[in-house]
């Protein structure tokens, strides 16, 4: 019999919101190169799967993950050479990252622990972020003589200033959760416990909304961070167009009015 | 008259043309460039018609030419059948062709919007000339008009390479006039096709002709071309109209005399 392949992610489906879990908690949920493969598949299938209006990722255990497998790497498991590195940037991470950044629905990223280096690229690029109290974010290429990678060079100064990202480049120091939610960078913070809860209640209520329109704003938040002022204004102006023209409006619409009848 | 592979709908003073191969993705074959440039003749005869749109539709432009068509060819059926000769009359329209591209507009789908004059982009739009991966080249343009707007370097790249651009990179290299949601390109085209029917014909197609003489004639000849044409349309029915309706704060209507 086939020895059975390690399951590295889980995905579960639960009314429209695909939980993807990272799943080793025993090496604090590091990225190997199955968990690669993987993260890569389940993201995917999130995506195209209609059924599933909203992401989460998160970890198993104490940790969102602590990165890349530094062990499989020192192993030289697909990371022999510093070719190799670059190459699973590439065409492993670049293409997952981005996946989350564009994919046409809202992804989560449920910080139930540490997110440290890329593992924090997958928590940073995610739309929105919910931390526990003891999560953080950890950029520590420094501290092994690695420049950052994973997006955060462009993710971390837009999310929490230049100064913020620099520093955190620089020392290899962690952005605890709280500092890391003054900043904006994680939205809210919520007790470990209530963690799950919480983010399926967001996560249900984002799933009952317009679907097209939160595309949408995702199509439009993308645009303008490439463009001026003038062109995001008129990218946002056609995009508008098309919604008006949408079902999704005509309902919106519908119900508000319904709404404000019954107030009478 | 009726096409099997496109569709005209023609909507004075403007025409849309879309691109019917759906299931080929829009694959360019002889039948369909034949009954596209047929239909641009035609509607280049047409004087109600002062602007078309071209697009391929809602996902893709056209991911280029029949491959299975031509995988067992030799150089002398590519000559006789005139491969990509017979897309030349494309280039040739006299009315501003505007292209609306959502998707892949790759190899001869990429030619294709390349030979119109405005190109507006839809965000999913893909550009790029792939023709290397087959061990052959671009064969209707595209090694020609790639430099002509976006330069040498960005030239080589897409073409040695074969890797498609993206709608914003295409508009930051200045090959595509406007990004917009792909829901929208169609809409936007056609907008700006009415916008610039309700121009005075004769100089909408001598300012065409001007611009497309920039990249054909040495500056000299550029300039005393666009000279003459200039004083030519001072013998026109609309520039008196059209600095008249200027002097008197109204719009101006223009008769294409």
């Amino acid at each position: 019999m086939a020895t059975e392949v390690e399951q590295h992610v889980n995905t579960e489906i639960e009314s429209g919101i695909a939980w993807i879990r990272l799943n080793r908690p025993e090496k604090m949920n590091a990225i190997g190169a199955l968990t690669r493969q993987q993260l890569s598949e389940a993201l995917k299938q999130a995506e195209r799967d209609d059924g599933v209006r909203v992401v989460v990722l998160t970890g198993t255990g104490r940790a969102f993950s602590s990165g890349a497998d530094v062990t499989e790497m020192a192993q030289g498991a697909g990371m022999r050479t510093p070719e190799d590195v670059g190459r699973v940037l590439r065409s492993d991470y670049m293409p997952m990252l981005v996946r989350l950044r564009t994919m046409p629905k809202p992804a989560i990223a449920a910080m139930n622990g540490p997110a440290i280096g890329i593992g924090a690229s997958f928590a940073l690029a995610c739309d929105i972020r919910i931390g526990t109290p003891d999560s953080y974010l950890l950029e520590a290429f420094v501290n092994i003589g690695l420049a950052p990678d994973g997006g955060v060079s462009w993710l971390l100064p837009r999310l929490a200033g230049s100064g913020v990202a620099y520093e955190m480049f620089f020392t290899g120091k962690p952005l605890a959760a709280a500092e890391a939610h003054r900043l904006g960078v994680i939205n809210r913070i919520v007790p470990a416990d209530r963690l799950e809860e919480e983010v399926r209640n967001l996560a249900n209520q984002l799933a009952a909304q317009p679907r097209q329109a939160m595309a949408g704003a995702k199509r439009a938040v993308n645009h303008a961070l490439n463009s001026t002022f003038e062109e995001a204004m008129e990218f946002e102006s056609y995009l508008q167009e098309a919604q008006a023209a949408s079902p999704e409006f005509a309902e919106g619409v519908q119900s508000f009015l319904a709404r404000r009848a019954s107030k009478k | 008259m009726g096409y099997d592979h496109i569709l005209v709908a023609v909507e004075p003073p403007i025409a849309t043309i879309t691109l019917n191969r759906p299931k080929v993705l829009n694959a360019l074959s002889p039948d369909l460039i034949r009954e596209l440039t047929t239909a641009l003749a035609e509607l280049d005869a047409d004087e109600t018609i002062r602007a078309a749109v071209l697009t391929g539709g809602p996902k893709v432009f056209a991911a280029g030419a029949d491959i299975g068509d031509m995988a067992d060819q030799g150089p002398v059926d590519q000559l006789l059948r005139d491969q990509t000769g017979r897309w030349a009359p494309l280039a040739g329209f006299k009315k501003p062709l505007i292209a609306a591209v959502n998707g892949y507009a790759l190899g001869g789908g990429c030619e294709i919007a390349l030979m119109c004059d405005l190109i507006v982009a839809g965000d999913s739009a893909r550009f790029g000339q792939p023709e290397i991966n087959l061990g052959i080249i671009p064969g209707a343009g595209g090694t020609q008009r790639w430099p002509r707007t976006a330069g040498k370097y960005v030239a080589m790249e897409v073409m040695l390479t074969g890797a498609p651009v993206t709608a914003q990179r295409a508009y930051e290299l200045g090959i595509v006039n406007k990004v917009v949601p792909a829901e929208a390109t169609i809409l936007v085209a056609t907008r700006l096709a009415r916008e610039i029917a309700a121009k005075p014909p004769l100089a909408v197609r001598m300012a065409k002709e001007a611009v497309l003489k920039a990249f054909e004639a040495p500056l000299s000849e550029g300039l005393a071309s666009e000279r003459k044409s200039f004083y030519f349309l001072f013998a026109t029915e609309d520039q008196k109209e059209g600095m008249r309706a200027f002097l008197e704060k109204r719009k101006g209507v223009f008769k294409g005399r």
